[in-house]
């Protein structure tokens, strides 16, 4: 578990403010609230909030609408490599009807 | 390229330079592609073996990689860990959405319930998530409640109620921010905060000016003339104040400390200002004296303005 100082110092222009506002603004979810434990992936995420307000100049109200598409993005690519790795199981003739049919999808709609 | 070079190696983290030496030349030995002509996994091998060897074997190089500054392939690790290598992993579950597709789950019975809210145990349930937005209320006070502070509750339009303990001397207009007491949040995030604005019904008899409160006192003609102690109210009860013989209309009265509590522990003061009333009736008494007294001692209240108009 990583505390506030942490992040502080291991994440550059972020302060212990900045860092409250975000997990206040529930843009930060730390899995431990009572210990203000944070992880890995709680770090690489003030790193990222900090990318967009500093150096690509998003307002308060737009990084919230960032985070959000940004969580359905992975959401949606977590599902995908599920059904993808489930698919990947199946016998080979399954695997290669799925793989027509796909393909025959895109002809169609591109 | 392997992720740990001690391990390439055979030889515990700890292992002293002469170990790593030891086990570099034993592997190289076997290893070496001259020595296996044709043999293209041990040639691999040993420039894993190799290049784990250029960075262990070099106290300095050891040392950096120790530390991750340096990777196992000896370049500088990036400065940032980027969030998409973790958003895809276990410790990303937590914020991976599942929103943005709640309506594909219409195929079949057999994949309907697979995506989306229902998709039970992937962990990647989690909703959108914001501080809940702040509750704005407005709250009618009394002159003295505001002066006095006072506990109040607040009735909201959901049946609930809100308590708010107004501080002593709040002042018209003011904002209260009750911490958490505002809307829900979502997703998790805190609730919002309630947001109360004070509003200080006029008093009858009091008006504050910043810490000082004001009041009109009246005075009877006798208690002009010959002076004497009147019954003041105050914002904590009645005083007794000295009006000095001969106070006009108009005179300040200034009762130290009667005023609202400032920060610091001090108060404010009570300004009294009197005005002269005279009697419902004139009797012949009050005539036959002003007749008398007029003839002897004729003044002159308006000279300023004559001059000056």
């Amino acid at each position: 578990m990583l505390t506030e100082r942490d992040i502080v110092a291991r994440v550059k222009h972020v302060t212990v403010t900045r860092l409250r506002v975000w997990v206040r603004q529930g843009w930060i979810r730390p899995p431990a609230k009572a210990e203000q434990g944070f992880t890995e992936a709680d770090m690489a995420r003030a790193a990222l909030i900090r990318d967009l307000e500093d150096k690509l100049g998003f307002d308060e109200e737009e990084v919230p609408v960032l985070l959000n598409l940004i969580d359905q993005i992975h959401g949606l690519r977590a599902e995908l490599k599920g059904l993808l790795e489930a698919l990947d199981d199946l016998p080979d003739e399954v695997r290669a009807t799925v793989k027509t049919r796909i393909a025959a999808r895109k002809r169609r709609t591109r | 390229m392997a992720d740990d070079l001690y391990s390439v190696l055979g030889v515990a983290r700890g292992a002293s330079t002469e170990d790593i030496v030891k086990a570099y030349r034993k592997l190289a030995k076997k290893l070496h592609p001259d020595l296996n002509p044709g043999d293209k996994a041990a040639e691999e091998k040993f420039k894993q073996v190799t290049a784990a060897y250029d960075i262990l074997g070099d106290a300095d190089k050891r040392g950096r990689y120790d530390r991750g500054e340096i990777d196992a392939s000896g370049q500088e690790r990036p400065q940032q860990r980027y969030y998409r290598e973790y958003a895809g992993g276990e410790d990303g579950a937590r914020y991976r959405s599942t929103a943005g597709y709640e309506d594909l789950g219409g195929f079949s019975d057999l994949f309907g319930d697979l995506f989306g809210r229902g998709a039970g145990a992937r962990g990647g349930g989690q909703r959108f998530a914001m501080r809940g937005t702040d509750a704005q209320y407005r709250l009618e006070i009394d002159f003295l409640e505001a002066v006095n502070g006072a506990k109040k509750r607040i009735t909201l339009p959901d049946g609930g109620t809100l308590d708010v303990t107004i501080p002593g001397g709040v002042q018209q207009g003011q904002v209260m921010r009750l911490k958490g007491k505002g809307m829900p949040g979502m997703g998790g995030a805190e609730p919002g905060d309630a947001l109360v604005e004070i509003l200080v019904r006029p008093h009858h008899v009091f008006t504050r000016e910043g810490d000082d409160i004001l009041v009109e006192v009246p005075i009877t003609f006798d208690e002009a003339v010959l002076g004497g102690k009147v019954e003041v109210p105050t914002i904590t009860g009645n005083v007794f104040a000295t009006v000095p013989p001969g106070s006009n209309t108009g005179k300040t009265l200034r009762l130290k400390g009667r005023g609202i509590k400032r920060k610091g522990g001090k108060h404010g003061d009570e300004l009294v200002k009197l005005i002269v009333v005279m009697p419902d009736r004139i009797d012949e008494d009050l005539k036959t004296f002003a007749e008398k007294w007029r003839a002897e001692h004729r003044y002159d209240p308006r000279r300023k303005l004559r001059e000056q108009a």
